[in-house]
Parts: C-alpha cells; structure tokens; sequence
C-alpha cells in the first residue's frame, strides 16, 4: 500500500513539474535559488494555488486547499523561516490551534504526549522550555513535533539545514531516519549534495522551475548532481580585455561575525582584489553573502580582522567614510535599502554623495548642481523616468536598478561591491549590469561580485570563488572553474585545495 | 528574542512614508475635513439644532470681525509653532507627542526669564524671554529623547508620561517662587512689560507671535526640502536601512529633531505667555499638544500646509466661541471635529499606502 | 495597624479600581497587539454612559451596561481604523481621546440644555459590606466593605488571567500579539482577533469609568479621567502585560496618589506637587529600568497584510 503524492503541474507557462512520493520513503528536492523548490511547496500547503495540474494525497484530490486542510489530510510542512511564537513554550506552541488540547488547555495531557512522543523519534524537547531561548536546531524539532502531533503522514522540510551547525544537522539527520522507520513520507528540500546523498531514497533535481533529473541516491554521484543542477556550462559573450592585475585595491584579513538569529556569520574571510580584477563569489543565498558585503561598505561591524582599501586600514572608518575612500557599493533591496522609493530619482541619484561638495555646501544642498548631474547620469547611463523629479518607485526594476548602478559606478571608485545586483531584472537589464561591471574593471577598479546566479558569476569573473555556510570555500582561477567544480562547492562540497585566497 | 516573520511582508505603519505636498494629500485632508463636518452636523442635528444655522454662526465668528479674525489667528499661533516641530519629529518616523508638556516648560522658561533677568529695552527683553523659552523646551524634549535612547523605552511613553510631570512642575513653580502671592488663581506675577509681545496689527490683540510662526514653517519647509539635515531626516523617516546605507547616523539625527521640536513647542509657550496672557497661568496650554500633532496630520507632514491647517484649526475654535454663545451648541465642537478628521485622515493615509502601485 | 494607615490603604485601593479596569482591557489589547493608547477615551466614553444611563434610569446597573457599551463603541472605531486600514496605532489613539474628550462634553450640555450648568448628579453607589468578613479586624474595612465594582475589578483578573493563559482562545490571541504570521499558519484570522480584543478592551475599560463616576464622584464632568488612561497603559507595561502584575501595579499607583492625601493630612513639607508626580516618576523609573527588557508582544504596532 502506498502512500502516494502524484503531482504533475504547471508552475510557469513552459514548466510542469511532477512528482511521486511513496510511503515510507525520503524523496530530495535539489536545486538553486528560483529553481521552484519553495513555489512548488508553498502550492502543495495550499498557501498559493497551481496554474495547472493537480495533486492527490493518500488516495484522494487536495485542490483550493488551505492551510488548514493540509494539515488536517496530513501534511505537515516545516517552513524555513519558523512559524513559532517565540515568547511561548514548546508546550504552548504545540497546541496553539491545535484542536486535540481542548478549550481549556489540557497541559497536563498534552505534555506527557510531548515527552513521550519527543522521546520516541528522539527530538529531546522540554515542554516548557521557551522557544525564544531554543537554539534554532531544537526550534525546528518543535516545528516537527507539531507536525507529528498533529498526525502529519507527509513531512516537507524546506531548506532545514540552513542555519544549524553540523551536530545539529545530524541530529535532524538521525530524526528524519526515525520518521521513516515509522512509516512516514519526507520531502526534503535542499541545495545541499552531502546531505541530500546521506539521507534521501531519491532525489529530484529542479531546475528553472522543471524537473531535470531522478534518480535513487545510491546511484547518483555529486558531481552529476552538480552538473544537473546548475545546467551546462555558460557561454561567453562579453568583452574582456585580459590584462595583468594590478595592485590590491581591496584585502580582508581574518574578517569574523558572530552567527546570530538567522545569519551564518563570517569565519575567518581572507581576500584580496586587485585593481582591474573582478573576484566573483558565487553561493546560495543565506550563506554569508549580504554579511560580507556590508561588512565592507561599513554597515556591519566585524568582531575580528581587517579591511584595508587601497592599502589603508578602513575596518574603523564608517560607511560616508568608505564612499569617500572609493568604495561603492550595490546592495541587494532595492525595496529598502539601496533606494528611498519616495524620493526623486535625482535625489536617489546623489543618495550617498549628497552631503559633500559640488551637493551641498556647508548643509545647503545645491538642488541644480543634483539635477544636472541626475541628467548627466540619466544620459550615460540610458535610465528611462518621466523626469528627475519622478519618484523612485515609479520606475520599473531595471531602471531602479539602473539609478543604483549609475550612482555608484559613475563616482569613478576604485573598488565596487555588488551584491546580488541582477535580482528581479530582466535579461537586458541583467546585460547592462554587467557590461558596466566589465568597464569598472577595464578602468580599473576591483570588483567583488557577489551573485547567486552562477552564470553571471562565470562570465565575469577574473577568479572565481564560493561562499558557503560563511566561509570562503576555494577560490579557482577563471580557467579552472568549471560549472561542475563551483557547483560542487556551492553545494558543500570539497576541493582538493580549500581557501585559496589569493 | 521576537520570532520575526521574515517570510512575509509585515509592514510598519505608513503614516511616515510617502507623505508629499500632493494633490491626493490637499484632497485627502480636504474630505476628511468634510466628512467630519457632516458627520458634526448630524450630531447637531440629533441635539435639536439646525446644523445650517450653527454653521453659520461658526463662520461669522472665525471671521465676522477684525478683532475675531485676529483671536482666531493667535489662537493657531502655538498650534503651528508646536506643530512644525512635531510634523518634523513625524518626517523622521519619532512619534513626539510631549508638545504638552514642552511647551508648558516653554512657557514657564519665558516667565521666568522675564522676571528673574529684566532687561530695560524691549528687543532684548522679548529676545531673552523667548530664548528661555526655547531652551526649556528643548531641554524637556532631551530629557526624553535621552531616556528614549539609552533606555529603549519607547518615544510615546516617554513624552507622555513627561508630559504630566512637567504640568505638575509649573504647578509646583506657580505656588511656589513664580506665584503671584494674594491671587486666587495659580499664576504669576504680571510681566514687565518690556516683555511683552508687541502687535503685529495695532488695537487688535494680534501679537507678532504669529509672524514668528509663518517664518518659522517657512523655515522648516527650507530645512527639510534644501539642507543636508532634512535631506537625512527624510530618509531616516522613509527607512532605516537606507539611512545607514546612505551612511546617515539614527540617534544623531533623532536628537537634533527632538531638540528641534522641543524649541519649536517651547516657543510656543513663549509666545502664549508674552503674546496673550502676559503672565504664566496654570493650564495655559491645555490640549496643545494635542492639537499641534492634530495640525502636524491635517497638513500631511508638509511645513507650508500646517499654515492653512492651523489657521483652520484656530478658525475653528474662534467661531465655536460664537456659536456656543448665539446658537448654544457646545464649543466642545471643535474636539469633536478635530478627533474625526484624525481619524479619516489616518484611515485614508493608511489606505492609499496599501494601494498596489 | 492605625485608623489612618488603614484609611491610607482604602485611599489606594479605591483609587486604584478605575485603573485596574483599564489596564486589564489594555492587556487584552496590547497582547493582541494593538497599542491600548485609547484607555483615556474609553474610560471617558464610559464614564458618561454610566452617568446619564443611571441619571434616566435611577438604576446603578443599567449604568454599568452603558458604560461598557460606551467604550466598546469609541473602541469599534479605534479598531476600525487600526486592524481594518491599519493605521497608525498610536496616533490613533490619540484621535480616539480627543474625540471622546469633545463628544462627551458635547453630548453632556446637549442632554442637559441650554442655559443650565452642566451637571448631572447621581447618589453614590454605596458599600456593600460582605457579611461576616466585613468585621474582621484590619482586612475587613480594607478589602470588604468596598463598593460593588471594586470587588468586580479584583475578581476579574482571574478570569482574565486564565482566560489569557489557560484557554485556547487566550493561547490565540496572544500569538496573533507575537507572530500573526504564525497564527495564520495554523488557520486563525489574526485581523478578527485583533478587532474583538480592542472591542472587549474597550467595554471593560468603560467599566473603569463607571467606577469614576458611580463609586467616587457622582457626576460627568469635561475630562474627568484627567490621564488615568495613561497611567493605566504605564501599569500594563509595569505588570509585563500579566493580570496580577498590573494588578499590583495599579496598586502602586494608587498608593502613591493616596500618598498626596496623607502627606497634606501630616502637613510634611514635601510640596503636593511634588507628591502628585509619585505615579508618573515611578512609571518612568520602572520603564527606564526594564529598558531592552520591557518585552512587549512581538508584533504590537505592527500592522498585519492579509495580502502581504
């Protein structure tokens, strides 16, 4: 008797997904960041409905389902960003909604359930223990408690090992065999190679929102994995002028963050990039990647190390400083961060520069010297507004991009940091991105180019390295990188030779 | 230790974000104004009045005659000097609401000033009285910005609970060393009048308190639209992240506007005390406060507009006088009105953020 | 124990009850995450409900019934603006109490008519000294023979209290104050949740305000509450939003107003001035002082989207 989730659907026009789940077996989901890991469970927990397709749980058809509904035919889904209330107990947490505790809360039999089942799939939970003070390793086996009280036969963990340390990873390792010996069914989404092949039956691998690949873990290998997951090797458009790199404009040395809430931390980064050098780092998002960039524009303070900018020690200097320094840098929001949406596009255009002379003089802002250098960078840099007055949010992405780009490469730095600069635009404005990129560096400026998007990371970059679970995991020459080997140590893999920094 | 839903969107509250001298915000506040009208006429209505005749002598007294015009105006004059500065606080997402009490200090730093330094020529004196005034003001607000900062106690509670302590101080400096001895009320002495404002129209008792305050919201307006100061506020208010990015300092910029805000509501005590009463009265400035972060609203955060929204406000209570004594419909009126156009605008602010762009 | 120490505690007592009814509504508020800025014009919407429907009527209780309707509307309103077009909390709170301010001085001269003074008496409700404890010695004047809405005010805060940590509905509210995302999650409608907690907390704040007017001052006048609110809101966050603590906490507070009273009985040259300050210095010594640690539900202030 099976157990069967049977999924074909359509997510996107020119991709369809299916998917088969048995019972008692541990299915991987693999694949990057926008591979459709997250949409495709979200659509199975009834938080977004499917354009096309169906889904049968156990025998029967789950469509227009709430989350209620899931849950009540048995699906218990662990989200990774938890759903808990911090400032309650695990006991508390447990029962908030949960039918089975009564009106007047039975804590005395809901406890004694927790610890019992807490012991028998070995998740070692305190019923009154706070959530709050869980590390997040004992937090997420709240959430599966949850799940299990709550009679889930299906289990989609997604993306659980983000933020655990190896010890827990094990530990929720040794709780996903014990599902399984009870008979229950998991979905485990990932991007992670050695996990996946540790502990799955199968695996599927997603890829641009379709299913690339299946196959038993015993027979698959990480490099195919690898290879399957980040598609094949990217050709090579652009324009670049070899030329030999010139002196470090950027270095870090021994750069430490602490991890805390929801952040790997840095460990121990050491890098360096020359002038006219782009060091591209590619990496699944939540590894470090927003950590390191704003630790160099100055927005984060390193508990330990250095960051000297064209040999000047600036791990003391604060972010105006940096700018004035010749540092620019393009973060990943522009919701909240590299943009003020209410405000004009000029004075977008002038954000960071505009306390300093030709500006402002002496805290009176020169409004025409803001408007015709908007217009300046209006022209160069081709951004389409109704005008410099417009605000900023009434641009589409890729020109509010534009306005960041134009800022920060039209003050002439010498070093750049990008951060996720293509997200959400389009292949046009994706191009334009990097083709400005690849003039800083013919001008001669470093680059430290941050991006998920492993093509883009394959294309422009001088050398090529990977950030995982914070830490800078090899750094390859651009003749050596090969789609494969970075994949592999995006995924956590090892390199025969780790951290080499340059 | 607060789960935060990374997932989704939680949003704070818009009433900082976005607020520009837009056509929408003229209309927005105009229809609030309108609906709270409507809504007061039918309370009127349902008392056994005619609405249209309360109205109606609402209006001949804000504006029936010279002398009616300018207590109306004087009447606006704290409203916008306060206002300005809590409008300001609001631009940088500090929700300031000790006007009350900052202007209390405010007036109570003019009478003291006047009487413990008299100075023989006017200028001067005026000069010196209102500077005291600015500084008591300020320096209540700095109280509580620094028990905001250092403490993480929240900005209303802290400006609310001050604004009590400060009442009780001028209470407590009123029966005390700047009470006028033998009076049957808490005030104090008269004032030289050397400190006394003088006109701005004669034989009206128009004082230059208002001129003070139309240069002072034009003097925000320029802060905030053409300096590197109010160019940080701005962003400060819109987001946070982006102030740091930009490379902006949070506390630094909170301080100054609280300090800012604080003279600017002390002025206003100032001006009361040297303009209108010219001797420190327990309970001067009732409800000020209140009524500044009322006019902060009604001109949507824009330093010109709380000019018309002020004079609005002040019209308003000069012709709610009027028609309590001809047509006798309460002059609580006014309250009436002021609460249900806060809550309409807020509720219309709210709801064009949510609007999908 | 002497007579005036015992009258000094009966002082406290009697003035912390309009207090406790307040705070304990802002509890239910706050927890649900919405900030209880409004507890000034409930009380006062309630306060004058209770004085006119007691005046019609001649019944004490049809005042407690208006009263507790008078609040639940002005707060209908507060949760109209907040949890429906989510608003900003504070502000509109703010609006609620100048709001409630003129209309219940506005609806008092409408009722009472032109060219007579404002003011409506009603008799004082009297004690009810609860037979046999009434006569203990000490606890007996203290705690037993208190007019009937001060034992309603004590004996609330268990109810309030189990309800809050005891039952699934109290387990749901305060998660849709820490995490609505979470409580969407498992099924709840955290915008329903918040409406009803402001609603309730402003029917039994208005309470607070019958007790005002019916156990202490027998009539409406403009303002009467004179920032009880406040220091109701001041308690809730002394009492870490928990029932018995603010129940000490409104204790506190009327401890150190009954203080005024006895100061000026001794004739200590402290100035009266400085005394009525007591609540309010030492609201803001306990903030200061839990500073990071005042943790407040999670998601107050912050507005939820449906749609987000």
């Amino acid at each position: 008797m099976r157990d069967i989730v049977k999924w074909f659907d359509d997510v996107r026009a020119n991709a369809g997904i299916s998917l088969d789940v048995g019972r008692g077996q541990i299915v991987g989901l693999l694949g990057e960041n926008g591979s459709g890991k997250s949409t495709l469970m979200k659509i199975l927990f009834g938080m977004i409905p499917p354009d096309g397709g169906g889904i049968i749980f156990k025998g029967r058809e789950l469509c227009e389902h709430t989350p209620g509904d899931a849950i009540a035919a048995g699906i218990g889904m662990i989200h990774q960003h938890f759903m808990l209330v911090d400032a309650m107990t695990v006991a508390e947490n447990v029962m908030l909604g949960w039918r089975a505790a009564g009106r007047w809360l039975r804590r005395g039999a809901v406890g004694h359930a927790l610890r019992e089942t807490s012991a028998r799939y070995g998740l070692d939970l305190d019923p009154d223990a706070e959530v709050g003070r869980l590390p997040l390793g004992r937090r997420q086996r709240v959430e599966i408690l949850k799940a299990i009280l709550r009679g889930a036969d299906l289990f989609v963990l997604d993306e659980p090992t983000s933020n655990l340390s190896p010890p827990e990873v094990s530990a929720l390792l040794e709780v996903m065999r014990r599902l399984r010996t009870e008979g229950k069914s998991i979905i485990f989404i990932s991007h992670k190679l050695h996990e996946v092949l540790e502990i799955c039956d199968d695996i599927v691998v997603l890829r641009d929102g379709k299913a690339v690949g299946r196959m038993p873990a015993a027979a698959a290998t990480k490099a195919e994995l690898a290879r399957l997951m980040v598609g094949r090797d990217v050709s090579e458009p652009f324009q670049r002028a070899e030329r030999p790199p010139g002196p470090a404009m950027l270095a870090l040395a021994n750069i430490r963050l602490p991890a805390g809430e929801g952040s790997v931390g840095l460990h121990d980064i050491n890098l360096s990039v020359a002038s006219g050098e782009v060091l591209a780092l590619a990496g699944v998002d939540g590894n470090g990647q927003a950590e390191l960039a704003e630790t160099i524009a100055g927005m984060r303070r390193p508990s330990g190390g250095r960051i000297l900018i064209d040999g000047v020690d600036a791990t003391r200097c604060g972010v105006a400083e940096r700018v004035a320094a010749g540092l620019a840098y393009i973060p990943a929001d522009r919701s909240q961060m590299s943009l003020v949406q209410a405000m004009t596009v000029a004075e977008n255009l002038v954000l960071r520069d505009v306390r300093s002379p030709p500006y402002a003089h002496r805290g009176w802002l020169n409004r025409a010297a803001q408007i015709s250098r908007a217009g300046g960078l209006i022209r160069e840099f081709d951004i389409r507004a109704p005008g410099t007055g417009a605000a900023a949010q009434k641009l589409s992405g890729g020109n509010q991009q534009k306005i960041v780009v134009a800022r920060e490469v039209g003050r002439a730095p010498r070093v750049l940091v990008a951060l996720q600069a293509t997200w959400g635009l389009d292949p046009v404005a994706t191009r334009f991105v990097l083709d400005r990129v690849l003039e800083l560096r013919a001008y001669g400026a470093a680059v430290l180019y941050i991006s998920s998007e492993l093509e883009e990371v394959l294309a422009i970059g001088d050398r090529i390295g990977v950030l995982f679970a914070g830490r800078l995991a090899g750094v390859l020459p651009r003749a050596e990188a090969t789609a494969a080997r970075i994949g592999l140590l995006m995924a956590g893999g090892a390199e025969p030779s780790p951290g080499m920094a340059a | 230790m607060t789960t935060a839903a990374e997932g989704a969107r939680l949003q704070l509250p818009a009433l900082m974000q976005r607020v520009a001298l837009t056509q929408e915000s003229l209309i927005r506040a105009a229809l609030a104004v309108a609906a709270a009208l409507v809504c007061t006429a039918v309370l009127i209505a349902l008392s056994g009045k005619d609405p249209v005749i309360a109205y109606l002598a609402l209006f001949s007294g804000a504006f029936g005659s010279i002398d009616r015009v300018a207590f109306a105006l004087n009447k606006a004059t704290p409203y916008l000097l306060a206002g300005i500065g809590i409008a300001l606080c609001f631009r940088a997402k500090i929700i300031n609401i000790g006007g009350e009490g900052q202007i209390a200090i405010g007036g109570l730093g003019a009478t003291w000033a006047a009487l413990a330094l008299p100075v023989a020529h006017p200028t001067a004196a005026i000069a010196l009285a209102l500077a005291a005034a600015m500084a008591g003001g300020a320096l209540w607000a700095g109280v509580a910005t620094i028990i905001h900062l250092s403490r993480r106690v929240h900005e209303v509670l802290v400006t609310l609970l001050l604004n009590f302590i400060a009442l009780l101080i001028i209470g407590e400096a009123l029966h005390g060393s700047l009470g006028e001895v033998g009076a049957g009320f808490p005030q104090s002495p008269l004032l030289p009048a050397t400190a006394w404002l003088p006109k701005l129209w004669p034989r009206t008792p128009l004082h230059i308190g208002f001129a003070i305050a139309v240069v002072a919201a034009v003097g925000a307006y320029v802060l905030l639209w053409r300096t590197t100061f109010g160019f940080a506020i701005r962003v400060a208010g819109a987001s946070r992240p982006a102030a740091l990015y930009a490379g902006l300092s949070v506390p630094s910029i909170t301080i100054t506007v609280m300090l800012l805000a604080g003279a600017l509501a002390g002025l206003a005590g100032g001006v009361e005390v040297l303009g209108v009463h010219y001797r420190l009265i327990e309970g001067f400035s009732y409800g000020f406060g209140f009524n500044a972060v009322a006019i902060a609203l009604l001109g949507a955060l824009q330093p010109l507009a709380l000019i018309p929204a002020a004079l609005f406000l002040g019209f308003l209570e000069a012709g709610a006088l009027a028609m309590q004594r001809q047509v006798g419909v309460p002059s609580s009126l006014v309250a009436v009105i002021e609460g249900l156009t806060m809550l309409f605008i807020l509720a219309a602010m709210a709801s064009a953020e949510r609007k999908p762009q | 124990m002497d007579a005036s120490s015992i009258d000094f505690l009966v002082a406290a007592l009697r003035i912390a009850t309009p207090l406790l009814f307040a705070a304990l509504g802002g509890i239910l508020s706050e927890r649900a995450g919405v900030f209880a800025v409004g507890l000034e014009g409930m009380m006062l919407a309630g306060a004058f409900g209770a004085t006119v429907a007691t005046f019609l009527t001649g019944h004490a209780a049809f005042g407690f019934l208006a009263s507790i309707v008078a609040g639940a509307c002005l707060a209908a309103m507060i949760a109209i603006v907040t949890v429906r077009f989510q608003a900003e909390q504070m502000v509109t709170g703010l609006a609620a109490n100048i709001l409630a301010i003129g209309l219940t001085s506005f609806l008092l001269r409408s009722f009472v008519g032109r060219g007579q003074a404002p003011v409506i008496q009603v008799a004082l409700l009297p004690a009810w000294p609860v037979p046999g404890l009434a006569d203990l010695p000490w606890i007996g004047p203290l705690l037993f023979q208190q007019p009937p809405l001060t034992y309603l005010a004590l004996l609330l805060t268990v109810p309030i209290y189990l309800m809050l940590m005891r039952t699934q509905p109290g387990l749901l509210l305060r998660a849709v104050g820490e995490n609505p995302i979470a409580a969407f999650a498992i099924g709840a409608q955290p915008l329903r949740v918040r409406a009803l907690a402001v609603i309730a907390c402003g029917a039994i704040t208005g309470l607070g305000g019958a007790v005002l007017a019916l156990q202490q001052i027998g009539t409406f006048s403009d303002g009467m509450t004179y920032g009880r609110g406040y220091i109701a809101l001041a308690a809730i966050i002394v009492g870490r939003w928990m029932p018995f603590g603010t129940l000490v906490a409104c204790l506190v507070f009327g401890a150190a107003e009954a203080l005024y009273l006895r100061v000026q009985a001794i004739g200590l040259p402290i100035s009266s001035y400085v005394v009525q300050m007591l609540p309010y210095l030492i609201a803001l010594a306990v903030l200061a002082g839990l500073g990071r640690s005042a943790r407040l539900p999670a998601a107050i202030g912050v507005a939820y989207d449906p749609k987000g």
